[in-house]
């Protein structure tokens, strides 16, 4: 026997109070969705956290190896790492949500382009083999290990330079394609603004992945403060890009499509957690230390750097959760698809 | 002389020899025979027992366990929110429509699935072949109809097949052949688009004014999905059974999508490679 309550009714769909079924049936049919909503929950959010991280980590390595100088191998080494540590649970993730582990398989059948999923998918891969390498050169370089045996033999053998540039494509596609893959359904919040989607998950990508090395770099008793602060001064410009991004979002979309992502609790998530907590609360402290000409002290450094992280998750919550209310909402659809 | 083969497929894209539906909602009389027969020849599970409240339509919406949904739109008042006080001479103040998968010809489905599970079959109808689907779940909102659902049972997505079995043994599908007016019409898309057009003129000529056809490269099957295989007859804005009026194709922003993210990728590394230079 189906239990009744795993089916969705939909109940909390009905029409407004003040309306009446007549109102509701003129214009929609009852108030309810016309598309059906992603099934993703928290999963998802947290992969596509930690994701985002994982790849833009990766890239900032690479490109503090290339452009950094000599000081920024600690940016370098703590970037793979981190890179790394991040993709477990991404994949972790991505399984668990499809309920039965061995369904993941399914994914690697085919490559189809027009579908980011798919795309995902392999983006995934060629990051794992990437990182995996890179990072397993990095623990090389730090004696981690061993000083002379098969493993380090083969990796001092590899062409690194090469594999390091050539890790940076799949990095930020593994940043940013995410945007991508909300963008490409027909849920009126996702899909309007296309083209913003996948910039502004890379954006956010890198001031995450910036912040999580430069609280790592604080959390740490010997950091090397200058390049701590290289790294603090490339998260401010993406938060910037962040900002404008989110600013160019919010202004792409009609009252109604905007409504899930300014009214309500999620409404309230958006503009103290992501906005103000997550971008201009960590914008005010660096800001002022950049002021006054000097390097952030490490304690504001450090609450700095976890509002980024914070405001980067909730982000991405209020992203996906907002999307659910918006593939709800009769109204956003019917205005995005209406007769032009 | 163009054929009328040719003139039809003008109006919907659909491949030579595709096979879909046309409902005529004008027939309906919301008997849901078809429900019913689609619910025992795939042998899909009952969904909640309960009222909806919002009207006598208790179904509400096409699911994983339902693959046919009979609307009922009630006309309760006018324009002016007045109670009509008489019925109408035509269809008397109640629209129906029994809803279905459209089998896109360019479907939204079958083009963001990553493991190649949604087929397009040799009827030209769309497939989601169970043993192949793994749960991922992103068929269900890239759809611009609301067809696919993730069933709570085996978490994997489902929706119509067009009876793809029935269609192998020779037969019409189930709800086809269980509807008792002709409401729901099984065959050749092109011979059924040539039928819903004389149908439409007819409706016209006694005096049906608003009567038109939901899924050709005007309405329905618009920007980029270019006609659905299994279309329907309507007499009043699409958006009152629930459908859109002009849908697109989510994934032709599969491509701009990567390009901006290119782009912004680009940019963001050399602002970044910047940011980080150092002595």
């Amino acid at each position: 026997m189906v239990m009744s309550g795993e089916f969705e009714r939909r109940w909390e769909n009905r029409r407004q109070r003040v309306r009446t079924a007549g109102d509701e049936a003129r214009e929609s049919y009852y108030g309810l969705p016309v598309i059906h909503k992603a099934h993703w929950d928290a999963y998802i959010i947290v992969y596509f956290f930690v994701g985002g991280i994982s790849g833009a980590a990766n890239t900032i390595a690479s490109l503090a190896r290339l452009a950094g100088g000599k000081d920024s191998e600690s940016i370098t080494r703590i970037g793979r790492y981190l890179s790394t540590a991040m993709l477990v649970p991404s994949v972790v993730c991505l399984i668990l949500d499809l309920k039965k582990p061995e369904r993941f398989l399914n994914m690697l059948r085919i490559v189809k382009l027009r579908s980011p999923m798919s795309v995902g998918t392999w983006i995934l891969v060629t990051s794992s083999f990437f990182m995996g390498l890179l990072t397993a050169d990095q623990a090389r370089k730090d004696g981690l290990l061993g000083r002379s045996n098969m493993m380090t033999r083969t990796l001092q053998r590899l062409p690194m330079r090469l594999i390091d540039v050539l890790g940076i494509i799949p990095s930020l596609f593994l940043a940013g394609y995410t945007g991508v893959l909300l963008a490409a359904t027909a849920v009126p919040l996702w899909t309007k603004n296309h083209l913003l989607m996948g910039p502004l998950f890379l954006a956010s990508a890198f001031s995450n992945a910036a912040a999580a090395i430069a609280l790592i770099m604080g959390l740490k008793r010997n950091d090397v403060s200058d390049a701590k602060h290289r790294v603090e001064r490339l998260d401010v410009a993406a938060m910037m890009a962040e900002l404008s991004l989110l600013v160019a979002f919010k202004s792409g979309l009609t009252r109604t499509e905007a409504a899930p992502i300014e009214t309500g609790r999620i409404g309230k998530v958006n503009r103290f957690g992501v906005l103000v907590g997550g971008i201009g609360f960590p914008l005010l402290l660096h800001g002022a230390s950049m002021l006054r000409g000097k390097h952030s002290p490490r304690l504001i450094s450090i609450l700095a750097s976890t509002a980024v992280l914070i405001g980067g998750y909730l982000f991405r919550y209020v992203m996906v959760i907002a999307g659910h209310k918006s593939a709800d909402d009769p109204k956003a659809t019917f205005e995005m698809t209406r007769k032009r | 002389m163009v054929s009328s083969a040719e003139r039809n497929r003008s109006r919907t894209g659909a491949r030579e020899g595709a096979m879909g539906f046309l409902t005529d909602t004008t027939l309906c009389i919301g008997c849901k025979a078809c429900e019913v027969a689609c619910k025992q020849w795939n042998q899909l599970p009952a969904d909640d027992f309960g009222f909806t409240g919002h009207s006598y339509d208790n179904t509400n919406d096409l699911a994983a366990e339902t693959w046919r949904h009979v609307s009922f739109v009630e006309q309760i008042a006018d324009g002016e929110g007045a109670r009509p006080t008489s019925l109408r001479a035509f269809q008397s103040n109640w629209l129906m429509m029994s809803d279905v998968c459209k089998h896109c010809v360019n479907a939204g489905c079958l083009e963001a699935c990553p493991t190649g599970a949604i087929i397009r079959t040799e009827f030209d109808t769309v497939v989601i072949q169970q043993d192949i689907c793994n749960g991922c779940g992103y068929c269900v909102p890239a759809c611009p109809f609301g067809v696919p659902a993730l069933s709570p049972i085996d978490n994997k997505a489902h929706k119509c097949t067009l009876c793809y079995d029935r269609l192998k043994g020779g037969m019409e599908p189930a709800c086809a052949k269980a509807c008792p007016t002709d409401s729901i019409q099984f065959g050749l898309v092109d011979e059924l688009m040539e039928r819903a057009g004389q149908r439409v003129a007819s409706l016209n000529d006694r005096g049906v004014d608003g009567a038109y056809i939901y899924g050709d490269r005007e309405t329905g099957g618009t920007h980029g999905i270019d006609g659905l295989n299994a279309f329907f007859i309507l007499t009043a804005p699409s958006e009152v059974y629930n459908l859109p009026a002009e849908p697109e194709l989510p994934q032709d922003k599969t491509f701009s999508g990567y390009a901006s993210t290119i782009l912004a990728a680009a940019v963001f590394s050399i602002g970044a490679a910047l940011s980080l230079r150092g002595r």
